[in-house]
Formats: structure tokens, sequence, C-alpha cells
């Protein structure tokens, strides 16, 4: 085992550290109040590969070979470190990219590649509930219900739905979306949609039945390692800044910081960060390999993520006391950016139980 | 201890304000949260049920029908009364409940240490409406930018020039900050005598040098106005001091900040109901959706998931709303409280916090759309953990009289 990394991993985490502390988190503030982006991310980001790393070069992307996990998280990391809805528009296409690239079409691979190579966007929906009645009508598919809400939604082209039975890639092009800013993630481009027996042609149907069985569980993985990664992130630079207050403030005649009560609250905070950030880069590193684990490991380290970013944000408010609970410094918005983590794709634990109830019982 | 049962009064006011939140409160509640925004029109009528800006110093005749004011040895139910409503009227909205009750915060120090004559010059200041036909609200300034949760170590000063005091400083995170027609400030008048040196002071809105500052953009219980307010040279009539002429009896300070701690004493199982109200309506929220909701056909009571999780969020919930109603029921017999007063608070603060997070999770993406309730629930539980003494400070007090020293 080697937790070093290599000199071509260690540049890009150098490369993205910096562009999340000067830019991003530089920007955070700003588009957290408008509730849109800068403009500048999409132009930064792309120059830095974001949006097409996971576009074959052939599509005019930057993927050549296979698509590396494990730099993924060690970049999502840096990227919630910096502003975790930013974080999410720069990490959506990788689900969608992929997967269409795994099991498309050449006629899904055309028109999104197209698509995400002019610049556009897409976005992963998964039907945690079972929300979606899905219906076979030929080769097509009729879909009814409700999508989302969704980051990126908004302004995507694409929607990669991964639901029970079925992966499938939706236009946005006649889709009716609503788009609304949340309380947390708020430059996301958040939306929900409204299908309505939509139809997807047999050509963006990426797989069925037990065939979408096993690409959900494998797109999951790879949207569940991001999810941890980045809720590391986030959980650490709440605790980071909580840490430089209370090095500051001095209550009782001494800094908040040497209080047993509030070094407790740091380490707890910071030791599940760490571990949550390792526990998404061994995930990341078994999806890498084909594991056949791979998929449980990322499932577990969206547990402990999302625990760590609870925690470490709430807590982090609690030590910045009054100024925590008011906008003016970064962990307020780190609190409300804190619950996307683990309500997006539904209650991670509940999957587990579940998945593990249905493994014992043979029940599905 | 009767608390296990509620007298008629109490369940009179929890009727009664359980109704008014469900129907008055909750209604509005999105709206003043995304407009940041208080309810004055609702504060207006909250009066009707005797919640005045200065029903703390009018006794709780207005509310119970009873005058509190007679035998001081007999017990009361007045700290009772308060917990059973601050839980009914957070469960319909915490901001709303703070805007409504915000006043209270600078009348309960002039209930215990005014004299008769700034008690009635309290309630003149807010009697009637104000300059935009709103009613008259009052602000405690006591916190300051640097000190947060050591109220010692305040820098507002007075000085004394002849019958006046000279007031000079600046207050933060003031509920009413901006709106107040008076203002309960406290400042420094000695700085060699520390803590017994501060001294609250009755201080008019229109008073030249008082100005109000930024108002703050907050997490959660947006319907209560926070807000800075600088004190520049301000000019107070020593007769508006607190405490002065008041005998005393070796058992309460005269106005200094032993008062105030006294009063958080008397205030925090109120606060800790509050919580428990955010809880109880997350938990509410959570159990509706199960009743009706099914998981890939199968019906969401059914799973023990979802169901254990429910049940310990009431296990909770019951176990704060004790801890609050014991700690007011030894307010009302003339108990010592102190630590039981700061059980009930820490106690209450985690589970709102607890409950509205867990009840996110559980919710999934649904609660993550816009004015969704349980996620403001979720915003505004955390000031219960900072306010009126943060979770740090309770359990240092609880410590403190476990062996009488300060742990640090």
């Amino acid at each position: 085992m080697d937790f070093a990394l290599d000199a071509e991993q260690d540049l890009i985490v150098q490369t993205v550290r910096r562009f999340a502390e000067r830019d991003l988190r530089g920007w955070a503030a700003d588009a957290d109040r408008a509730g849109v982006p800068p403009e500048r991310l999409t132009a930064v980001g792309s120059e830095l590969g974001f949006f097409v790393d996971a576009v074959p070069a052939e599509a005019d992307g930057l993927l050549e070979g296979t698509y590396s996990h494990l730099v993924r998280a060690l970049r999502g990391f840096e990227l919630g470190r910096g502003c975790p809805a930013l974080a999410a528009l720069l990490e959506t296409n990788v689900e969608p990219a992929l997967a269409i690239g795994r099991w498309g079409s050449q006629a899904a691979k055309q028109a999104v590649f197209g698509s995400l190579a002019a610049g556009g966007l897409a976005t992963l929906a998964h039907d945690s509930r079972g929300a979606l009645e899905i219906q076979a009508e030929g080769d097509d598919l009729r879909v009814s219900g409700k999508l989302g809400p969704l980051p990126a939604l908004a302004a995507a082209s694409h929607v990669l739905v991964v639901a029970n039975g079925a992966v499938f890639v939706i236009s946005t092009d006649d889709l009716a979306r609503d788009a609304f800013t949340p309380s947390g993630w708020r430059a996301a481009r958040w939306a929900t949609a409204r299908l309505d027996a939509h139809r997807v042609p047999a050509d963006f149907v990426l797989a069925r039945a037990d065939a979408a069985r096993s690409a959900s569980a494998e797109v999951l993985a790879w949207a569940r390692v991001s999810l941890a990664a980045r809720a590391a992130g986030a959980a650490t630079v709440a605790m980071e800044l909580a840490d430089a207050y209370a090095k500051e403030r001095v209550q009782f005649g001494q800094p908040i910081a040497t209080f047993e009560s509030l070094i407790r609250l740091r380490d707890d905070a910071l030791t599940m960060a760490g571990a949550a950030r390792l526990c998404a880069l061994h995930a990341a590193w078994a999806i890498d390999r084909g594991l056949p684990e791979a998929g449980d490991l990322a499932s577990r380290a969206r547990v402990i993520a999302g625990d760590a970013v609870a925690r470490a944000t709430i807590d982090a408010v609690q030590i910045f006391g009054g100024y925590g609970f008011v906008n003016d410094y970064p962990v307020e918005k780190l609190m409300r950016d804190a619950r996307a983590f683990e309500a997006l794709h539904g209650d991670e634990r509940l999957g587990r139980v579940l998945g593990q109830k249905a493994a014992l019982t043979g029940e599905t | 201890m009767d608390i296990f049962h509620d007298n008629p009064m109490l369940q009179g006011v929890r009727q009664m304000l359980g109704a008014f939140a469900k129907s008055a409160i909750r209604p509005i509640a999105a709206k003043h949260d995304q407009e940041e925004s208080m309810p004055w029109g609702l504060m207006k009528q909250a009066q009707g049920f005797g919640l005045t800006q200065t029903s703390l110093i009018d006794g709780r005749k207005k509310v119970t029908g009873v005058d509190e004011d007679g035998d001081p040895d007999k017990p009361k139910i007045g700290a009772r009364l308060a917990v059973a409503g601050a839980e009914e009227l957070a469960y319909g909205c915490a901001g709303i409940c703070l805007a409504i009750g915000g006043s209270g915060l600078a009348a309960s120090p002039v209930a215990r240490m005014g004299t008769d004559e700034q008690k009635a010059e309290f309630r003149r200041l807010l009697s009637g409406l104000d300059d935009q036909g709103r009613i008259k609200v009052a602000a405690m300034a006591l916190s300051e930018p640097a000190t947060g949760s050591d109220i010692s170590g305040l820098t507002t000063s007075a000085r004394p020039d002849g019958e006046y005091w000279i007031i000079r400083g600046s207050k933060q995170w003031i509920t009413n900050g901006q709106s107040a027609s008076v203002y309960v400030v406290w400042a420094q008048t000695d700085e060699r005598a520390g803590r017994a040196g501060v001294r609250g002071f009755l201080v008019a809105r229109d008073t030249p040098g008082l100005v109000p500052g930024k108002k703050e953009t907050k997490l959660g219980i947006r319907a209560s106005e926070t807000a800075q307010v600088h004190f520049e040279d301000v000019r107070v009539h020593q007769d508006m001091m607190l405490g002065i002429g008041r005998p005393a009896d070796g058992k309460i300070a005269t106005g200094g900040l032993a008062d105030t701690k006294k009063m958080l004493d008397s205030t925090r199982p109120v606060v800790a109901a509050q919580a428990v109200g955010i809880a109880r309506a997350a938990y509410d929220f959570l159990l509706d959706r199960v009743r009706g909701g099914s998981l890939h056909g199968t019906p969401l009571a059914s799973h023990q998931h979802i169901m254990f999780e429910l049940a310990e969020m009431n296990m909770e919930i019951t176990a704060s709303r004790m801890l609050a109603h014991r700690a007011a029921w030894m307010a009302d017999h003339h108990l010592d409280n102190v630590a039981e007063a700061s059980m009930a608070k820490a106690h209450a603060a985690r589970t709102a916090q607890w409950v509205t997070t867990r009840a996110m999770v559980l919710l999934g993406e649904e609660a993550l759309e816009p004015g969704h309730p349980v996620e403001k629930w979720y915003r505004d539980a955390k000031i219960y953990d900072i306010f009126e003494g943060t979770g740090q400070i309770q359990r240092r007090i609880i410590a403190k009289q476990l062996t009488g020293q300060n742990p640090t």
C-alpha cells in the first residue's frame, strides 16, 4: 500500500486546490447571494479540464484511455473545500458522459457528447424511491413522474436517469422544468421536471432489466464517491475556518480554541472528515480496479461523509457562536450547503438497509 | 411533582396558542422567512391573546385571568404557562414566536429590577403605534461584538454627568435592534468594579445618539429582527438606571449582571420549550409523510429503519419537554433551578438540531425544495444552541453545580 500521491496526482491536487481556494472561495459568497454561478466559472473551469474530462477525446473531450475516479475523488475533496455549489456544477457532467461512453448508442453519444463539447451541462437523476412509472412501448420507454430537485437541471441539455429496471437519457429540449433557488448549493442551477408519459427513444435507453441494475450500481458508485469526496472537503474547510476563528476569539480571558470542549468538537469533526476522505479514496481506487466491493465501499463512503459534513458544519457554526449564525462568515453558508450532500439521491443508509434486507430475504 | 398532568389552565393555553400557531402562524411562516421580515400584523393580533409587549411587567393576569402578584411565597404557574405557550408558538414558527415575544427580553429586567416609575415609562414608550402604524417593540441590548458568551467583558460604558449618564458603545445580535421604541442597554459604570459595575438603562428610541445599525442576514429565525445598535454619547437621566431605589435584601443584587444571570435562569426553560416546538414540528411533518408514503411499493411505516428513528425522535422530544417543564415547575415553586434550566435548554437545543437534520435526510430530495418547512426548521434550530447561553455555557453551568469549579 502507498498513500502518497504520484507526481501527476500531486500536480492535479495542487492546481485544483489553488483554484478552489482562490477562485471558488472568492466567488462563493456572491454566487450564494445571487443564486447563480459566476460567468467566469465556465471559462476557468474549462481551462482546467472540467466539464469534458469524461468525454472521449474522439468526441472533442479530454478523456484518453480509462477515467480515473481516484483523481476525481482527490480533486473533489479540494473542490468541496472551495464551494460545494460550484463544485456540483464542475462535476455534473461526469456521470452522464461516462455512462453514455460505456453503454450509449451512437445516437446518444452524438447528441450528448456534442452538447457537452459545445459547453453544455448534463445531470444525474436517481429514482431512489421507485417513484417513476416506466413502461415499455416497443423498444422505446414511456416515463411519468417527477425528476429532482436536481442541481444543474435548470441549465442541462440532458439528464441521465438511473431507475429501477432502466437507465436512460432524456433531452431537456421538450421537458417542462421549474427552476428554483434552494437554501443550500444556491448557485447550482436547481430545477425539478415533470414527466408525463415522456417518450424515451430506444437509442437513448442505455440499459434495461438486469443490465440496468448493474449499470445503475456502477453509475451510483461513481456519484457517491464524488459526493463523499466533496462532502469531506466541505467538512474539512468548515473546521479549518472554525479553528482559525477560535484562535482569535477571546472569551473568559482565553482564546476559545483552548477550551477542551471546543478542541474536542474540532478534533472529532476533523477525524470524521479525514476518515470520510480516506473512505472516498478507497472506494475510488476500488472502482478504478473494477473490484466487486467498489459499490459497497462507495456507499459506505457516502454514509460517513454525510455524517462528517453534517457534524462539522453544525459544530463550526457553534464555534463561531453568534457570528456563525449570520451570513458575514462562510460557515453559515456551509451549514446550508451540507444538507444536499445527504439528501441528493436519497437516504444512503436506507438504501443500504433495504439492499441488505433484500439479499437476506430474497425479496426485491 | 405535578408535571405529568397539565392543569386546566395549562391545557387551555396549549389549545389556544396551538390553534393560533396552526391557523395564523404556520401559513405565513415561509413568507416571512424568505423575506426576512417581521410579521407586524400577526404581532398585533397576538396581543388579543395577552401576548403584549409588556405582559411580563403587567403580571400574568392578562393571560391567565389570575393576578399572580399576590403572596410571593405561594407556588405560581407563570413559568409553566410560558413554557407551554412557547412550545406551541414555536411549533408554528420559531422566528415568529421570537418576534411576538422579543420584547419580553427587555421587559424581563424591567419587571425584575425596575421601579414603578421605570415600569410606567416602559409602558408609556410601548403604548400606541409607531410612525409606520406598527405596534411598538422593545430591545434588550446586552451582547457586544467582543462579548458573546462572556458578558462580564462588556465595553459599552456609562459615565456620570450630573444627573445623567453618558452611554457609549456598540451592541451586537440585538433582537428588535432596528425597530425598537425602547432599549434596555447594559453598560459598565465603573470598570474597577468589574461585573458589579454593569448596569441596565432604559433608553427611548428617539434619544439623540442612539443609532440602529446593520440588520443581520441570518441562517434562521428570520422573522425575528436582529441588528447592531450603536450608542454615541447617549444621555440618559439617572432615574432610568435599573435597580435604583430597590432595597438590598441580601438575596437579589440591585440591577447588576447578577440579576441578568438570574433572568436567564427564568428564560432558559422557555427557550428550551421553543426548541421542543421546532423538533415537534419536524417530527409531525415526517410522521405525516410516513403515514401516507410508500417505498418501492411498501408502506414507509412498515420499515424499522424509518419507524425506529421516529420512535427515537419521539423519546428525545418528550424528554426535552419534561426537562423544560421540570425547570419551569421549580421556578414556579421558588426552587433554585440553575442546573435544571441549563439541562433543559442544552438538551432541547440538541434534540431540535438532531431531529431536523435527520428529518431532512429521511425526506430526501423533497426537503431541498424551496420553502420546505423542514429545511426552515433545520436552519431555525441552530440558534437554540447559541443564544441565551451556548450549549457549552449550559454544560459549564451544570458542571459547576457538580463541583463548584468552572472547568476550562
